[in-house]
């Protein structure tokens, strides 16, 4: 990138580190990729009673290119597998991935001829949440063991994506 | 059944098509005809627009593929598949079902869409899931699957688990 | 097309709305035409969540078909499964006791509430209502609380089966029904004030998407939806199943067909669900819930654990291919589900497993006239239609 790159490791950048880090970690902006039956959870959690914007992460984007957090949630199927990888692709870096529900980690209980079995064979997941679908606490669980992750993120390239350990 | 005992929609189509007819049942309250191909286009329209029957609303239509109910097929002269239509009266306040034997060697049966615009998409349906096409239908494409699938997944003979579309699926395949 | 004679034409742009789309509430496409704002073309696309439902019913018993079903239209789970059972108890020829029957219309009416309540938090959304959808969630979470209470699950409820129920309501449902029945109408009203009688509301709605009565039926319109366009038919009242005529409700008709009509229907077809649960509640039968065949349904527990019979029977129902076995046959069953006639039709071959199990969506069919209600409109109405007809991506495509 531009001067983190040059600086290296030293008091200055693992400072900025614990800056940027905090500031990320606290505003984290989803995309919300919801399909089915998950995403009405997703929605919920959202919503009034269990509202998500406690934790920092209400921006919600439709757009990948302002989001940095992907949450896929619902099934997805071999016509939607390219438009969510697209979508992927296009999210600038550094971008996190949870996988919302079994549909979206396994395939769940449809073992088809129609649906990906994981979404995780096509791109990276960080966090995955069981159930079918899960609960918004769960959710929101998820969410933060995600500013977790973020917190072990550096500008410097070098430690970038360092230890992930929950 | 007795002629007379024939419910309306029965005798007034038997009036028209004198043997279009291959079978009546009443299984469950449920009238079900069965008929021949050649005639569907005409009966289902005469179905629509007489006014003792009024069959106005076009519930359904969907295919079964019966190559593994051997008495069927028996009792069809082999014919593998079979179209289904669901009609509602929402007047009289009846339903009836209309059965259409369909051999494999001429999976062809005639569109609906200009009798019921409802019939468009789920005749594109039929077509997807069991490769019946259907004559004169505006835009006979794939519906649900992606244009480049192979295949025809509700057919018996078709995987529950697919043929490895899942792992093998096109990338690239963005369809415009 | 172009009322402006003076108006230079231009090049028609193609925009791609969808797949991924806040509007689209999943994962709907279209395709549109423009010229300037205004649509000449659009086509839809669909199959983005294709999962194979019909499929899969031919290669699970009928008790386990039954969780399939909540994730079809997952904004009412509670009305699938009891469409489906419905038409399995047909196929079996079984009539299942009163107090099922009306538990079952309870539940059913309530989700009801709660498909409408998402479906107006999410259409109002959309045409930039935020506080109405916070209002509708909010609704919505209390209903969700008594169905996990009553199902254990908040969504995917998989409440109904073969000849009964899971299990019987919990001691205390009926207060918490009826909070719930003396609260939600003082929302609704809030809606009202906020919404019916709001400028920008009507200038979105009214005039918008228009579908009239003829067309309504040749695209096969069922549900709100059909009502909205001034057709007075409602499966509740037309063909009463498990126990409908014994309820006394209005069915609202519509007079114009368009958004906001629509919009109007489902808002009082709420309250009236609120009357429908309120009678069900009143006279709910004593009784058991499950028919008593054991070869249906599971045995009580007692005879489960206390007898030899009851355990073999208890064994073989759950056992693979052992199940419910219906006769050979088919059948078609519609229900009146929230979007519209829910249809199952089921063929059987006398095994344990369906031969075959279509699925009537009336989202599927009503995603259909789109392009007939947008075209000639402007890019914002695609929005304000989409909304108003409650297009359930899990149902559009199974
Ligand atoms: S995990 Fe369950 S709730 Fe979530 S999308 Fe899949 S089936 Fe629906």
């Amino acid at each position: 990138m531009g001067l983190e790159s040059q600086l290296g490791d030293n008091i200055f950048t693992t400072t900025i580190d614990k800056f940027v880090n905090w500031g990320r970690k606290n505003s984290l902006w989803p995309m919300p990729f919801g399909t089915a039956c998950c995403a009405i959870e997703m929605m919920a959690t959202l919503a009034s009673k269990f509202d998500l914007s406690r934790f920092g992460a209400e921006a919600i984007r439709f757009s990948p290119r302002q989001s940095d957090l992907l949450i896929v949630s619902g099934r997805i199927s071999i016509k939607m597998m390219p438009v969510l990888k697209k979508i992927y692709d296009q999210m600038p870096d550094p971008k996190w991935v949870i996988s919302m529900g079994a549909c979206a980690s396994t395939g769940g209980v449809f073992d088809t001829y129609t649906l990906v079995q994981g979404v995780d064979g096509f791109i990276p997941v960080d966090i995955y949440i069981p159930g079918c679908p899960p609960r918004p606490e769960d959710l929101i669980d998820a969410v933060i063991q995600i500013q977790r992750i973020v917190e072990q993120e550096s500008v410097s390239p070098k430690r970038r994506r360092g230890a992930i350990a929950s | 059944m007795s002629e007379a005992q024939q419910p309306l929609a029965v005798q007034k189509v038997q009036e028209q098509y004198p043997d279009a007819i291959l079978d009546v049942s009443d299984a469950r309250g449920e009238l079900t005809i069965t008929v021949r191909k050649d005639v569907i286009y005409e009966l289902m329209a005469f179905l629509k627009n007489d006014s003792e029957l009024a069959y106005n609303f076009l519930a359904d239509v969907t295919a079964v593929d019966y190559s593994l109910m051997e008495d069927v097929l028996m009792k069809y002269d082999y014919a593998r598949f079979m179209v289904i239509y669901h009609l509602l009266s929402t007047e009289k306040k009846e339903r009836l079902r209309v059965k259409v034997p369909v051999h494999e060697k001429a999976l062809s049966i005639p569109s609906m869409t200009s009798i019921w615009k409802v019939a468009n998409w789920l005749e594109r349906e039929t077509y997807d899931m069991f490769g019946i096409t259907f004559e004169e239908h505006p835009d006979l494409r794939r519906i649900l699957m992606p244009d480049d699938y192979e295949g025809h997944p509700l057919r018996k003979d078709y995987p529950l688990r697919g043929r490895g579309e899942r792992e093998t699926f096109n990338f690239e395949q963005q369809n415009a | 097309m172009h009322k402006d004679p003076d108006r230079v034409p231009g090049e028609p742009m193609t925009l791609n709305f969808g797949p991924q789309h806040p509007a689209t509430h999943g994962t709907l496409r279209i395709v549109v035409e423009l010229d300037g704002e205004t649509v000449l073309k659009a086509t839809p696309h669909l199959g983005y969540l294709h999962t194979g439902f019909e499929k899969l019913g031919e290669h699970q018993d009928y008790n386990q078909f039954i969780v399939v079903t909540d994730r079809m239209n997952y904004l009412s789970p509670l009305s699938n499964n009891f469409g489906y059972v419905l038409a399995v108890e047909k196929l079996l020829d079984i009539q299942v006791p009163k107090r099922c029957e009306y538990i079952r219309v309870i539940l059913a009416e309530l989700s009801r509430i709660a498909d409408h309540m998402v479906w107006l938090g999410m259409g109002a959304l959309d045409l930039g209502a935020f506080t109405v959808m916070l209002y509708g969630f909010e609704e919505r979470e209390k209903l969700y609380s008594i169905f996990e209470k009553t199902t254990g699950a908040r969504l995917t409820t998989s409440y109904t089966r073969v000849g009964g129920l899971m299990r019987d309501i919990y001691d205390g449902f009926e207060e918490d029904v009826r909070r719930f029945l003396n609260g939600f109408p003082k929302t609704l009203k809030e809606v009202h004030t906020l919404l019916t009688r709001n400028r920008i509301w009507m200038d979105r709605t009214k005039g918008v998407g228009v579908v009239s009565a003829e067309d309504a039926i040749d695209y096969g319109f069922t549900g709100p939806c059909l009502r909205a366009s001034g057709v007075d038919w409602d499966l509740r009242k037309a063909e009463p199943y498990s126990s409908y005529e014994a309820f006394n409700f209005d069915v609202p008709i519509g007079a114009n067909g368009d958004v906001y009509d629509r919009y109007l229907v489902r808002m009082e077809e709420m309250i009236q669900s609120g009357r429908i649960v309120r009678q069900a509640l009143d006279n709910l039968p004593d009784g058991p819930i499950n028919v008593d065949d054991y070869k249906i349904s599971l045995p009580t527990k007692e005879d489960a654990y206390g007898n030899i019979e009851g355990l073999i029977h208890h064994f073989k129902i759950v056992m693979d291919g052992h199940g419910v076995q219906p006769p050979v046959g088919e059948v078609y069953c519609a229900t009146e589900a929230p979007n519209g006639e829910l249809g199952f039709y089921i063929v059987s071959d006398g095994s344990g497993k369906a031969y075959r199990i279509r699925i009537r969506p009336p989202s599927f069919i009503h995603f259909q006239a789109v392009p007939h209600m947008i075209e000639g409109g402007m890019v914002s109405d695609i929005v304000a239609v989409l909304g108003s007809l409650n297009i359930i991506a899990g149902e559009l495509d199974r």
